[in-house]
């Protein structure tokens, strides 16, 4: 089966300090990886080197065959990448179904000269967008709150939202920085299952987390890292019964 | 009757002016302070081509526009493509140098100014068509900027200010996006100009410096960014509030510093006592279409 994402020797130092040494990695289509490790150990810094928010210093990144060098992020996000953040990052000024509405990968107004010269056309995108939002909103659970803003609306529901809004992208693979960090109740169990249909149909996942549970209930398989390297790759189970894994993850 | 003409015309150019510096400062969220040298490149523009080779007027004022547009892109592609934050710089720099280069250019009436400019409509129907004719256009720009706004286009300018990276994460093109705006507001600014030029027929490049830079921002402060009236209301304020003063029959070695005292004292007081300006904008960006269907909480009206 061939990889989603395929990263190969990938480096990045800022200064003395190493995220990323030499790194190899292979995202498959509809399986979804957790990415394990102390604070530091490189995990977002590892999403950043994939989204083109950090260039990288050695190595390559391909998805589905082509390669991402040097291409800017919103690029990357148009060829399929899609990710969510740690700190959120949703659009304060902008209602639930807003945030959602500028997911897809070819935007109803991406070009000015449309917006200008082809309404009609526009429209139909905005349409095609929105159906496509509810859709989404439908079954992540969030329909109720579409019109809010998102600063009114629970953190829980807020994450909800974050994953929501990537998966307008229809990705091909899709970053997901720690969904499950102060996430609690039934927003916990929705969350879970966005993540198990998106990976049903065939995406590539790779998770941040540190809800151990959460990644032993979700993850085919896991990546332990730690001071920018990959040390051990296998089952979850695997991973957190190796004493010298959580001799690192806890310091002692 | 010219006297109030005059300050109709005023008016309306600073409509034009005022709304579509917002357009790039409040909405796109870009800072930039050089909006009246794309008003000067138009004025200049339209002017030449008309005085030198005859060129219709409302051709050449078009024409102005799109050289205000394109000019526009000299000072954004390179400042953008580093950081939002060069583009200050850069486009003061290139307000200041093109002023200086102005007049040192006698081709163009150096620092005497560009006399003798063509007039449009005034002989043939009389100074009130022009006043129409401007007031039009400011009603024009107003409604043009209030519908990109609403639209896609406006939903994308506000994810852009609140969350740069997390907008080109969607595959969003800020960069351009900026570029565009910047381009557009420019060349509206740009079309004002060519208004200008020909209803007084003299410029001079002094007319465009910073003194004009501070006298639009204030006007969009006062007024209240990225509303559609505000930038209006502070247009006319502030055009009126100087005309108030004339009246007081001072003599103008204190007229003159008065109305800087004016200008300087509105806009502190603005920034202390309501920095939202005389109309505040809604907090929660709302399209022109209303989602049909589920009508929950997003009610709020965008003023």
């Amino acid at each position: 089966m061939s990889s989603t994402l395929e990263i190969r020797g990938l480096c990045k130092s800022f200064g003395g300090i190493v995220v990323a040494d030499s790194i190899d990695l292979d995202l498959s289509p509809g399986r979804v990886l957790g990415l394990i490790g102390p604070n530091g150990a490189g995990k977002t810094s590892l999403f950043n080197l994939v989204c083109g928010v950090v260039k990288p210093d050695a190595g390559s990144i391909r998805l589905d065959g082509q390669s991402l060098e040097g291409l800017p992020t919103y690029q990357r996000a148009r060829m399929g990448l899609a990710r969510t953040w740690q700190n959120l990052r949703l659009f304060p000024s902008l209602s639930v179904m807003d945030n959602l509405m500028l997911g897809p990968r070819v935007y109803s107004a991406d070009r000015l000269v449309d917006v200008l010269f082809r309404p009609a056309q526009i429209r139909a995108n905005e349409a095609e967008a929105r159906d496509r939002a509810r859709d989404i909103l439908e079954r992540t659970g969030l329909s109720p709150i579409a019109q809010s803003r998102v600063q009114d609306i629970s953190f829980g529901q807020q994450k909800l939202v974050g994953v929501a809004r990537a998966l307008m992208n229809d990705a091909r693979c899709l970053l997901l920085d720690e969904p499950m960090a102060g996430v609690e109740g039934q927003t916990y169990a929705l969350i879970q299952k966005a993540v198990r249909d998106i990976a049903a149909s065939g995406v590539a996942i790779c998770v941040v987390e540190h809800n151990v549970a959460f990644i032993r209930d979700l993850c085919d398989e896991g990546v332990f890292m730690f001071a920018g390297k990959v040390l051990a790759r296998g089952s979850v189970e695997q991973l957190i019964a190796d004493p010298h894994l959580t001799e690192l993850y806890f310091g002692t | 009757m010219d006297f109030v003409y005059s300050i109709l015309i005023f008016i309306g150019l600073f409509v034009i002016l005022a709304s579509s510096f917002d357009l790039v400062i409040g909405h796109c969220g870009l800072i930039s302070i050089a909006h009246p040298i794309f008003y000067a490149i138009g004025a200049y523009v339209s002017a030449m081509l008309s005085k030198q080779s005859g060129m219709p007027v409302p051709l050449s004022i078009l024409c102005g526009g799109v050289g205000a547009l394109l000019a526009s892109a000299l000072v954004s592609v390179p400042a953008l493509r580093v950081s939002g934050d060069y583009l200050l710089i850069a486009s003061i720099g290139f307000q200041l140098g093109l002023i200086e280069l102005a007049k040192h250019f006698h081709e163009i009436g150096g620092a005497g100014g560009l006399t003798n400019i063509p007039s449009f409509l005034i002989k043939d129907f009389g100074r009130e068509s022009y006043v129409v004719l401007v007031l039009a256009l400011a009603g024009v720009t107003v409604l043009f900027i209030r519908w990109l706004t609403q639209g896609p286009y406006g939903r994308m300018m506000t994810a852009m200010r609140d969350d740069e990276l997390a907008f080109s994460m969607l595959g969003r093109n800020a960069i351009w996006i900026k570029v565009a705006v910047f381009a557009i507001g420019s060349g509206i600014a740009g079309i004002a100009g060519g208004l200008y030029a020909h209803y007084f027929r003299f410029i001079e490049p002094d007319q465009f410096g910073l003194l004009q830079s501070s006298a639009v921002l204030t006007m969009v402060v006062v007024g209240g960014m990225r509303t559609t009236m505000g930038p209006v209301i502070g247009a006319i304020v502030l055009q009126l509030m100087p005309q108030v003063i004339t009246f007081f029959n001072l003599p103008p070695s204190i007229l003159g510093p008065l109305q800087g005292l004016l200008f300087t004292g509105l806009v502190l007081f603005f920034m202390f006592v309501r920095p939202q300006g005389l109309l505040p904008a809604a907090d929660l960006w709302v399209g022109r279409k209303p989602l049909e269907g589920a009508g929950h909480s997003g009610k709020e009206a965008r003023s």
